[in-house]
């Protein structure tokens, strides 16, 4: 058993099966220069090479228009490489005055090409670049008579492993049997990454040397969600990893079922789905249309990622970017998080001996008022673009949401002065996760406009456990009824306040913790992209009644062990 | 000689399928048709040939001349703008 960790996984997934080594036709072709009375000869072969070349080409894109599959168009582009006009005179030019042979005037015409595009600042045109090399090869190929080769055929779960695969390599590609792909060349945008992502056939490219390490036949493991391939895996491997695959298909399967519907549940009661943020890249920000707003902007990730404090301007661009993107669903931004396990380079920390029960969040941006500041007025420029919810971490009293208050009116009244434009109607919301806050939410909730509820760390206060500790990670118990019964205190002080509430730690996305949750009246959970499907499916499958009986039996069972096995069997018979 | 400058309307450029419809355009006609970035006015690239349109790179907002010589050349130039002022059907 051999592992090997290289490579891009470009399309995710696990494949198992024997490796089928395709070693396509690589042309080698010298320089070949041909008599003056062959040239008449030479300029006829070309004309056959390339009826030839159309004949191949038409019959792969009939096979796929048959099938209705897109991909016809990648050979409808070809068929107009071989008969483009520019191409078929610089041939015909080489073979007529210069005196080179068909396959040689073919090599140096198209690699002119091949160049002339791979230097066309632009991703798309240099995609076009694999096509032109595929009709290039296909000439040649035959020219060579060498007849054609492609994966329609296999007749095991194979691992198809290539130095690069060409749009022809692929168009006719036996889906049912190749497991995963791997190539020596190629990267994210590469032709075999787009293939393999549109067939969803897991694949890692990049690997180099990959067709020394690898023989023929031989069982094989790729893991492209982690990036390792397996040569020679033992069986119990195999066995793991098969397990592997199935959980992976069958999330997938409830990705496609799920991530589109509108969550509500069986009576009709909205929930609203949230995501959880860090740097809002696009990646992220692509998961708008699937969910309801974001219900946890990390801001501090835009401070880790520098090695300088990000200015006003920099944070404005990128606040913006999210709330842009979201229109008119709500945003929530976490201002500064840091202490605890985050520090920054740039910011001097003293070391604490009580890091989690020191000077973060709020109370380290208390201290750095000019910090905090620069990052309110970057949110708040950034406020006329969406719906921005402006929320504060690790508020424990009532003096911290005054002094939030005054701090924000300071701001607003900076602003104003300098004429610079925000949205007033920004919301002003705090994070729940200090024990303490909840026991006084019915004031909170009078002063703030909305909470949510940071699981995490309300877990870690609550149950005096440091979460970075491994000697007493047993003692860190989310599902614990204590955890649900503060929880429920408040929502129910916030739901009497009219005020909205939600939960933005891990049990947000959790099927064990967000049926509870709901069941207690949350109506609003955020979490990271990877859940949202889960939850959407556990949403739409039940009623609020449902949930809240399942809520009330869990608020009264006595240890964490208890509710797991509660939740999970009153999950699992209703399917 | 018959020569129009028009700006290129449509999201995608002088890409894949518009830029095939164009090359297919062009090809109807008998005269020789060429086009140019105007701020390359250098390289110029044979209308017909569909990798000589490509390696021009014309996105978006791209400004081009199209010229071309012969007997149908205002014919053939006038088609041309109007097909890429109709935005190839993508506005």
């Amino acid at each position: 058993m051999k592992s090997i960790k290289k490579g891009n996984a470009v399309s995710k997934g696990i494949g198992i099966g024997r490796a089928y080594i395709y070693k396509q036709y690589i042309p080698n072709i010298e320089e070949e220069i041909v008599d003056a009375s062959l040239v008449e000869s030479e300029l006829e072969k070309y004309i056959n090479t390339k009826e030839q070349a159309r004949i191949e080409i038409t019959k792969i894109q009939s096979f796929l228009e048959e099938k209705n599959d897109e991909k016809s168009k990648i050979f409808g582009a070809h068929l107009e490489i071989l008969s483009d006009v520019a191409v078929i005179e610089e041939v015909n030019n080489l073979i007529t005055d210069m005196h080179y042979s068909h396959r040689y005037a073919i090599k140096n015409v198209y690699d002119m090409f091949i160049d002339m595009l791979s230097q066309v600042d632009d991703l798309l045109i240099k995609e076009r670049v694999a096509d032109l090399k595929d009709v290039r090869n296909r000439l040649l190929r035959i020219s060579d008579g060498v007849p054609e080769l492609n994966l329609s055929l296999l007749d095991q779960p194979s691992i198809v492993i290539a130095q690069d695969l060409y749009p022809s390599d692929t168009a006719t590609l036996d889906r049912k049997n190749v497991q995963a792909i791997i190539t020596e060349v190629g990267g994210m945008t590469s032709h075999t990454a787009i293939i393999a992502k549109s067939y969803e056939i897991p694949a890692i490219l990049g690997v180099e040397h990959l067709l020394e390490e690898v023989k023929q036949n031989e069982w094989m493991i790729v893991d492209a969600i982690k990036g390792n391939i397996i040569i020679n895996p033992d069986t119990e491997t195999i066995e793991a990893y098969k397990n592997k695959q199935k959980e992976y298909l069958f999330k997938q399967e409830i990705i496609k079922k799920y991530i589109d519907v509108k969550p509500l549940t069986k009576n009709g009661t909205k929930i609203e789905v949230s995501l959880n943020i860090g740097s809002a890249s696009q990646e992220e920000l692509d998961n708008e249309p699937y969910v309801d707003g974001v219900g946890l902007f990390r801001s501090e990730f835009l401070y880790m990622e520098n090695t300088q404090m990000p200015t006003e301007d920099e944070q404005y661009v990128v606040y913006k970017k999210a709330l842009e993107k979201f229109k008119q669903k709500p945003v929530i931004l976490r201002t500064l998080d840091i202490g605890g396990d985050k520090e920054l380079s740039y910011l001097e920390m003293p070391k604490e001996d009580n890091p989690f029960l020191g000077n973060r969040a709020i109370r380290l941006c208390f201290d750095h008022l000019e910090m905090f500041k620069t990052q309110l007025r970057a949110a708040l420029r950034a406020s006329v673009f969406g719906n921005l919810w402006l929320m504060f971490p690790m508020v424990g009293s009532m003096d911290d949401i005054y002094k939030l208050k005054s701090i924000l009116e300071e701001v607003k009244t900076e602003l104003n002065e300098k004429k610079i434009e925000f949205n007033p109607n920004f919301k002003f919301g705090i994070m729940i996760e200090i024990p303490s806050i909840i026991m006084v939410a019915d004031h909170a909730a009078q002063e703030v406009d909305f909470a949510s509820i940071g699981t995490n760390d309300l877990c870690q206060y609550l149950t005096a456990v440091d979460r970075m500790n491994p000697m007493v990670a047993k003692y860190y118990q989310s599902y614990a009824p204590s955890m649900f019964r503060v929880i429920k205190m408040a929502v129910e002080a916030f739901d009497k306040a009219g005020k909205p509430i939600s939960v933005c730690g891990e049990s947000g996305g959790d099927l064990i913790a967000a049926p509870i949750l709901i069941g207690l009246g949350m109506r609003k959970l955020s979490m990271n992209k990877s859940s949202v499907a889960g939850i959407k499916r556990m949403i739409t499958t039940h009623t609020i009644k449902e949930l809240e009986d399942i809520a009330t039996h869990a608020l009264n069972l006595k240890t964490e062990a208890e509710v797991v096995a509660y939740v999970q069997s009153e999950l699992h018979s209703e399917e | 000689m018959y020569k129009k400058t028009v700006q290129i309307k449509n999201q995608s450029g002088l890409h894949a399928r518009p830029g095939s419809d164009f090359v297919a355009l062009a090809t109807k006609f008998k005269s020789t048709i060429k086009i140019n970035k105007v701020d390359q006015p250098n390289r110029v690239a044979n209308a017909k040939s569909i990798i000589f349109v490509l390696s021009l790179g014309i996105k978006k907002d791209t400004v081009i001349d199209i010229s071309a010589e012969g007997e149908d050349e205002v014919e053939a130039v006038n088609q041309l703008v109007a097909l890429i002022e109709n935005g190839f059907g993508e506005l």
